[in-house]
């Protein structure tokens, strides 16, 4: 049998996986790079994978796994200039962005006054997706990028929900400072985050009623006349148990990993009085008077409680929480979970015990120092096995960033990517689920889905996404005498590691019957082999 | 023009004759024994167009409590007349078998659809988890599990999911727009579709992704490498991980090629009048002509947003009014372009929560509690309101400020799956941790009060 594997097999179906692949012949140099830069990068920009394998891989990772070892600035300053609530604090941010609803004045005025409200606050939510995008595509600091991304959609929240908006671009900022740290402190600065109480409404989740008080709400049910008391009885929220099961179930144990229903409840009364408001900074210990993290003895419940097999009287107020999240980073079940997904992300989507294993004992042993959980795994001899290059279908995110940077794409608005990457099904900083967005390919495999995907190539290869346009240099570059040389030079510049007979031959199949260098770009950046990395 | 219910018994029966579209359910044939003609209409279901009408639409200013004096005390400026002869501020439009409601002036093709026994409403009902948050009151209702956040999936997928054959219809489901509505989402591969005219990027992508028209062209490429054999790494004998993924990128892609080209050739087809110009006309227009075009499909949600009212809503005119309009007018021309396949489909509005009984002081409504919904369509025992109520007075309004719930949406929710499809939600657990009542509502025919 001929060692290749035809087109037509491809379109009927093999039923053999990954897993069962044998190791196939060494990557070349160039692939590697390609790889390092698909993995701990949005991909490669114009003459990366040369830069690459100059440097030496393994030094080009050491660089990534330091990101504060990159000059930035650049990046940093673009930021602050066009994004200004990106590098605010939260109270400025509601100061200049959240005006009270007005009380007064004519109705047309009211109604003025709500629009400008409505304005603002549009502004705000704004801003962050777009330097999301930005930074994915310009920073020097790729990893740091690629890992931010990770930790988002582990701590998803959504901005379109009530006022986290004006609270987003400040959790962002924490995930920032806290990605190349302890998980522990990351883990705690989310739980502390306005705009994570908010999301996952712990934000209003008080102690419950007593007995007595329901009595007293019940009596008065169907009355006309309700002393205040009582009514303010009614507007007590009750316990909400929504983070408390999140904390455990996506952002540390896992599903149904060890923990049970009671402790979920035992959990949520732990953390009530944890909220959002004026306060001295919370855990983030900005003294003064700011909006942030505000802990309200009043509605938190002093009962004595037991979580996850342990007792605590109940009455150490907002230390209580405390020593419960920090006993979650650091459960062992949390250094398994937390090593897989990020195993998941970096190297495949199903990693081999094995990995994990020794991931997660690096978690454990260093209690949760990221960085070096993180170079445990990209330093891994399965990190850089060629059975994991292109093996991992990218996100939408991960498709247009890489689309941009390969292009080197000059980009002077994202409106018209935000909206592309909204129809591919990702929303930055909009996912409903608390999950995040998947990076397994299961998630994204979706017919209609690569519709979307080549209508932005094509859009993208004419210059037809709203405030992108392509450098000459880019078409100009794309020149040859024949059909091949032309299709030759496109491969090179977007898929520097190569691709292989069988692909070359349909691209160049397909190129010929379209007008164009343009087209025969947009071509390949829609292709099959370029939704991989 | 709108049928009259006489007229459209008369066509159902004699369409439904000729076209041999009978149902499984005879109860859904108003009564009628029609046999089918054909033995492929006989196996498909009747389709449910769910409509989400994003925002938190007032529900007493859609069926306005006219006859309660409290409505006009706490609506002094937005409230519809219930008299009037100011063209510029109509009255409602009266029910003549309840003297509780009328209908929103701008909804004459719904007022119509009543008459003719096709139109339901459903009052008092919702979502009665507390929350008065737009993001989770859509969520709890599209996944029909409040307050449960587990549920990933939204109901109609569940539904979906739960009925699959081992063949299915390429669109059985499928969401006009480019983000499928919550309800929609889930494994159930749902098929939404992106602006049409995607044909030109189908055209130039089929070779690279296994669907060429000229299949010639490919064998004989094979057969070019056949010839050589190459020295790549990623080409072993079998395939490497990388290939794996990229067949089933391909697969994936051929696949959405496949759907949308037949989907595309319905689009194409001529018919469709009577819409109103807007987005939400031309997607009711779209869904019909899927209808017609006898695909199978089963269901479908369309998002209507905008009813988050804070601030001048209007009362018999602006901006509510004006949206009334465009759904009661997209609904109408729904109807008469159907005709007598109305007979096997079912509309069903609903919306996330209701609005404060009292206007607000920026003509608005604030979010409220309970709400509103719609049934619409031969399945549908209509020309008649549904669901408990108990006026406006503060003592009976939640919190003392809006509607409550008499009927959980979920009772609304198992009803309609059990008429139109004799799905049985509470044997199928469908609802986690939650029965639907025992005693349905009776709005669907065929399922007893």
């Amino acid at each position: 049998m001929k060692r290749f594997t035809s087109v037509l097999m491809l379109c009927v179906g093999l039923s053999a996986g990954a897993a069962d692949a044998p190791e196939s012949v060494d990557l070349t140099e160039r692939q590697v790079a390609e790889h390092v830069l698909n993995r701990m990068a949005f991909g490669p920009r114009p003459g990366q994978v040369d830069a690459v394998v100059e440097m030496g891989v393994q030094n080009w990772i050491e660089q990534q796994l330091d990101p504060g070892s990159i000059e930035n600035d650049v990046v940093e300053r673009h930021v602050a200039q066009h994004w200004p609530t990106l590098t605010m604090t939260m109270q400025q941010v509601r100061q200049q962005y959240q005006p009270p609803y007005p009380r007064d004045g004519t109705p047309e005025e009211r109604l003025e006054a709500v629009r400008e409200r409505n304005r603002l606050r549009y502004q705000v939510a704004a801003e962050l997706p777009r330097s999301v995008l930005y930074r994915a595509t310009y920073s020097q600091r790729q990893f740091e990028e690629v890992i931010v991304t990770f930790w988002r959609n582990h701590f998803s929240v959504d901005q379109n929900k009530d006022d986290v908006s004006y609270y987003a671009n400040d959790f962002e900022r924490t995930l920032r400072r806290y990605a190349f740290s302890d998980f522990e402190k990351l883990l705690l600065a989310t739980a502390q985050h306005p705009a994570m109480l908010m999301f996952l409404d712990n934000d209003v989740s008080q102690k419950p009623l007593t007995e007595r008080e329901e009595r007293m709400l019940a009596r008065y049910e169907s009355r006309n006349r309700v002393p205040r008391s009582v009514e303010a009885l009614g507007r007590h929220r009750g316990l909400n148990e929504n983070y408390a099961r999140e904390l455990m179930e996506l952002h540390t144990l896992g599903v149904d990993n060890g923990y049970s229903q009671r402790d979920v409840t035992e959990l949520a009364r732990v953390l009530t009085g944890w909220t959002a408001g004026m306060s001295d900074g919370g855990y983030l210990g900005e003294p003064g008077e700011s909006y942030g993290f505000l802990f309200r003895a009043d509605v938190h419940d002093t009962d004595p409680k037991r979580v996850l097999g342990s007792r605590m009287a109940g009455n150490r107020g907002v230390q209580d929480g405390i020593k419960v999240v920090i006993g979650l980073a650091n459960h062992p079940k949390t250094a398994d979970f937390i090593s897989y997904k990020l195993c998941r992300y970096l190297v495949n989507d199903e990693p081999s015990d094995a990995l994990v294993r020794r991931v997660a004992q690096v978690f454990r042993r260093s209690d949760g120092d990221l960085p070096r959980v993180y170079e445990a795994i990209v330093t891994s001899d399965e990190f850089l096995r060629p059975t994991n290059y292109r093996a991992k279908f990218k996100t939408p995110l991960e498709f247009v960033v890489s689309s941009l940077r390969v292009t080197d794409a000059e980009v002077t608005g994202y409106k018209g990517l935000l909206r592309s990457l909204d129809t591919m099904g990702y929303d930055v900083y909009g996912c409903i689920d608390p999950t995040g967005y998947y990076d397994q390919a299961e998630a994204w495999l979706d017919p209609g889905v690569l519709v979307r995907r080549w209508q932005y190539a094509v859009r993208l290869a004419t210059n037809d996404v709203d405030g992108v346009s392509l450098p000459s240099e880019l078409i100009d570059n794309i020149d040859g005498d024949t059909q091949e040389q032309i299709r030759d030079a496109i491969v090179a510049a977007l898929l520097p590691g190569g691709v292989d007979k069988q692909t070359n031959a349909l691209m160049l199949e397909q190129m010929s019957r379209l007008p164009g260098n343009r087209l025969a770009l947009g071509l390949v950046l829609g292709s099959p082999v370029f939704q991989q990395h | 023009m709108n049928p009259t219910r006489r007229q459209f018994i008369q066509q159902s029966g004699v369409m439904l004759g000729a076209a041999g579209i009978a149902a499984l359910q005879p109860r859904l044939l108003y009564g009628q024994e029609v046999l089918p003609a054909d033995g492929a209409a006989l196996a498909a279901k009747p389709t449910l167009v769910v409509i989400y009408l994003r925002g938190g639409a007032d529900p007493v200013n859609a069926l306005v409590p006219y006859s309660d004096p409290m409505y006009y005390r706490v609506r002094p400026t937005i409230g519809v007349p219930f008299e009037s002869s100011d063209p510029e501020n109509p009255a409602v439009l009266r029910i003549a078998n309840d003297k509780r409601f009328g209908f929103h002036p701008a909804m004459k093709e719904l007022a119509n659809l009543y008459d003719a026994g096709l139109l339901a409403p459903i009052i008092a009902t919702g979502s009665r988890h507390p929350t008065r948050s737009h993001f989770d009151a859509q969520d709890f209702m599209e996944r029909a599990a409040p307050g449960i956040k587990t549920i990933t999936e939204g109901w109609l997928n569940r539904y979906l999911t739960a009925t699959a054959g081992s063949e299915e219809r390429d669109l059985r489901s499928v969401s006009l727009q480019p983000v499928l509505p919550r309800s929609l989402r889930g494994q159930y591969p749902v098929l939404a579709v992106p602006t049409y005219g995607a044909e030109d990027v189908m055209r130039m992508f089929e070779t690279l992704y296994g669907c060429d028209s000229e299949k010639e062209a490919i064998s004989q490429l094979t057969q070019a490498s056949d010839a050589e054999p190459t020295e790549s790494s990623s080409e072993a004998s079998q395939p490497s991980a990388e290939q794996h993924t990229r067949q089933r990128i391909v697969e994936s892609g051929s696949e959405g090629i496949r759907k949308l080209r037949h989907l595309n050739a319905i689009m194409n087809r001529p018919g469709g009048e009577g819409y109103p110009n807007h987005h939400f006309g031309s997607q009711m227009r779209d869904i019909a002509k899927i209808i017609h075009a006898d695909e199978g499909m089963e269901i479908t949600a369309v998002d209507y947003g905008g009813w988050d009212h804070h601030a001048y809503q209007g009362g018999a005119s602006g901006t509510m009014a004006k949206m009334l309009g465009v759904l009661s007018q997209s609904i109408g021309a729904f109807v008469d372009d159907l005709g007598p396949r109305m007979d096997r489909t079912m509309i069903l509005v609903m919306t996330e929560f209701g609005r404060t009984v009292r206007e607000n002081g920026t003509n608005g409504s604030d979010h409220g509690h309970g709400g509103f919904m719609l049934a619409v369509g031969g399945p549908v025992k209509g020309g008649r309101v549904y669901g408990k109520w108990t006026g406006l007075d503060r003592s009976r309004l939640y919190e003392g400020r809006d509607l409550p719930i008499y009927t959980d949406f979920r009772d609304v929710f198992a009803e309609t799956l059990l008429g139109l499809y004799g799905f049985d939600a509470d044997a199928n657990r469908f609802f986690p941790g939650y029965d639907a009542n025992e005693r349905a509502l009776g709005f669907m025919r065929g399922v007893r009060a």
